[in-house]
């Protein structure tokens, strides 16, 4: 009951002329920025994170802002999935196996209408999860101590590296070298200047949004000089541009289950819109039986892995909202910019700032909404802006990205430190290092570190006490098994392959 | 480059960050963990990491091959002269010089490249600068733009 009314206080917030119209510019926004190649939710929000900062956004109105382009970025990547064969952002991978068969089937109008309703779907299904499990989640979190907190993000950082695959030993590393960055500057407790250098740019430490522009966009620049896809094979969409109920009714229950999935694997630390995709595709594919169209346009296959990465994304919610650990990438992003308006967020955040929480979550259905409104009649639109080419695109990416670097000190040294983390993120992209957990070490490390002191502080110096708590013993005792489990059932199937 | 020589670099930085980290001392301490045990456990990390790298690197071929040097030089110099220049020339003329280089490595003729460019730095200036009152520098235009 109490909830209820806290979340009819976020739609208070939420439906403010203001931040109606800023989810709506957020949500368009995010859809484009999805739909473009290359592109993804944390391009999106860290260009547009400065910028919400510059222009003195109150900090609830910059969080729908970006809360709205990270739901629309998992909107439109499905659109460039299913018209030209190239995925608009990781989460839609999936989405091209059957929607771009759809697509040339003469089915392109409704896959798209399909997967914006999927897409719906479970963004829906996982903002109602938030709203049913978040505050359970803040109350149990409030009765965490540093020594608890330290193994939680212990645990994050298992999670990332176990979750990521083909190479958990560079993902930890990628960890190891955000969680160095983040040493960068003074330190609070002693006064001691760590890593600066001498240089009174850096006294402050590393700027995050630098770091963040540098990473993602200057990178992802540099990237995007190897591909060369062209949007000449991009697929008119024709015939209906609208399902029909039996469509609708055939893929009602992959779409609930992938949401649900979905959401569950958002809410994991780490694990983000691409994995929770690709679960929900295979397990559609395998319950589908034997005699399905998987991989040669099922409509299932274009629903499922949408609604998968949308509830994903609002899933990763929980974890930064609650307990002040990111779940994805782009909620690490995002609070950094929280950071900026000095909030920390965490379990207390519920219970001091409950408009903003509240606010957020609300503004959540209603940038669904908004989603769902723009994505089924504007998709031409959208398409034809598909077809910008990338000699004006990437100018203005960079001179943008630059912009919002510059916004926030007004210095060349923010500029060229940019420049540099582009090329150093390039480099370790293409040695096949993970970004992700390199931006979670960097967000979490002072509090990592912070807590970690604490913790010994209480006990003079004794480690035992990371180890006392029946919490802390159950985190350490996951990530254990999240860095072993994986590895394991890896060498198992190709044991099986053999 | 392989996982080896990323390896090394990691290594190296480690030694590095553990050098620079021995010397941290907070001149009067209330807690018994200081400013450098933090980074030293980083480095310590960082250096297994890197060496577990030189032992078992992954087989992988040599990814330079692929990517195409020239234009890569450009676009990196382009991106750095632009944040040098980013001030002294003022945001519109630097987008436009910037722009070239980078429009030609996307494919673009200097034409095209160009006029893209001058219709970015003044539509974002003056959408930023006028409209959203985020001050971008003006530099050389400053007699026409206003401001420094």
């Amino acid at each position: 009951m109490e909830t209820l009314q806290y979340l009819m206080t976020g739609f208070g917030v939420a439906l403010s002329t203001t931040n109606l119209m800023v989810a709506a510019i957020g949500a368009l926004v995010g859809t484009i920025v999805g739909m473009l190649p290359g592109l993804g939710p944390i391009n999106g929000v860290a260009i547009l994170m400065p910028l919400a900062f510059a222009l003195k956004l109150p900090a609830e109105t910059a969080l729908i802002l970006l809360a709205a382009v990270y739901m629309g970025c998992e909107f439109g990547g499905r659109i460039s999935s299913i018209l030209l064969n190239v995925p608009g952002d990781a989460g839609a991978i999936m989405t091209a196996l059957d929607g771009y068969p759809m697509a040339r089937q003469g089915l392109g109008g409704v896959a798209l209408s399909i997967s914006a309703w999927s897409s719906f779907v479970g963004s829906f299904i996982a903002t109602c999860g938030i709203v049913m499990f978040a505050p359970l989640l803040a109350r149990w979190a409030l009765a965490f101590g540093p020594a608890e907190y330290f193994a939680l993000m212990c645990f994050a950082f298992a999670c990332i590296t176990g979750l990521m695959g083909d190479a958990p030993v560079k993902a930890a590393l990628a960890a190891v070298i955000g969680l160095s960055l983040a040493t960068v500057g003074l330190d609070s407790n002693s006064g001691v200047y760590r890593f600066t250098g001498g240089d009174v740019h850096l006294s402050d430490g590393i700027q995050f949004i630098v770091l963040v522009i540098g990473l993602f966009s200057i990178s992802e620049i540099l990237l995007m000089l190897e591909q060369h896809h062209s949007t000449a094979g991009i697929i008119k969409a024709t015939g209906r541009s609208l399902f029909n109920l039996k469509e609708m009714a055939y893929t009602w229950w992959s779409t609930i289950r992938s949401s649900l999935v979905g959401f569950v694997v958002g809410v994991l630390p780490g694990a983000g819109a691409t994995i929770a995709s690709a679960i929900t595709y295979t397990m559609e594919k395998r319950l589908a039986g034997p005699d399905n169209r998987f991989g040669d346009g099922d409509i299932r296959g274009v629903a499922a892995p949408e609604a998968a990465n949308n509830a994903s994304a609002a899933g990763s919610f929980v974890p930064m909202l609650t307990l002040g650990v990111p779940g994805s990438g782009t909620t690490a992003v995002m609070m950094g910019a929280l950071a900026l308006y000095n909030i920390t967020p965490g379990p207390a955040l519920f219970t001091q700032n409950p408009q903003l929480v509240w606010g957020l979550i609300a503004s959540f259905f209603v940038a669904n909404f908004l989603l769902l409104l723009i994505n089924i009649p504007l998709v031409g639109v959208f398409a034809r802006m598909l077809q910008t080419p990338n000699w004006l695109l990437v100018p203005a990416i960079l001179s943008v990205s630059a912009v919002g670097v510059y916004s926030v000190h007004a210095t060349t040294f923010d500029l060229v430190l940019m420049s540099v983390f582009g090329v150093v993120g390039y480099l370790l992209r293409k040695q096949g290092v993970p970004m992700a957990p390199l931006i979670l070490g960097f967000v979490l490390g002072d509090m990592m570190e912070q807590n970690l002191r604490r913790a010994l502080s209480i006990t003079d110096g004794d480690v035992g006490i990371l180890v006392e708590s029946p919490i802390s013993i159950g985190l350490w005792v996951l990530s254990a098994l999240m860095l072993v489990v994986p590895p394991l059932m890896r060498l198992r199937a190709r044991a099986k392959a053999r | 480059m392989s996982d080896r020589v990323l390896g090394v670099a990691c290594v190296v930085v480690a030694a590095g960050m553990a050098w620079a980290a021995t010397d941290y001392a907070a001149p009067i301490s209330y807690e018994p963990v200081g400013p450098r045990a933090f980074p030293l456990l980083l480095a310590t990390l960082m250096g297994i990491g890197g060496l577990w790298l030189i032992v078992r690197p992954s087989l992988r071929g040599n990814w330079l091959r692929q990517v195409p040097l020239q234009s890569l030089a450009f676009a990196v110099a382009a991106v750095f002269a632009y944040a040098l220049l980013f001030e002294t020339l003022g945001f519109t003329l630097a987008t436009t010089v910037m722009a070239v280089p980078v429009g030609m490595a996307f494919g673009g003729s200097w034409k095209q490249a160009l006029a893209g460019g001058l219709g970015l730095g003044l539509l974002l200036f003056l959408g930023f600068d006028k409209l959203l009152d985020v001050v971008l520098p003006t530099g050389l235009l400053s007699f026409i733009l206003g401001g420094r």
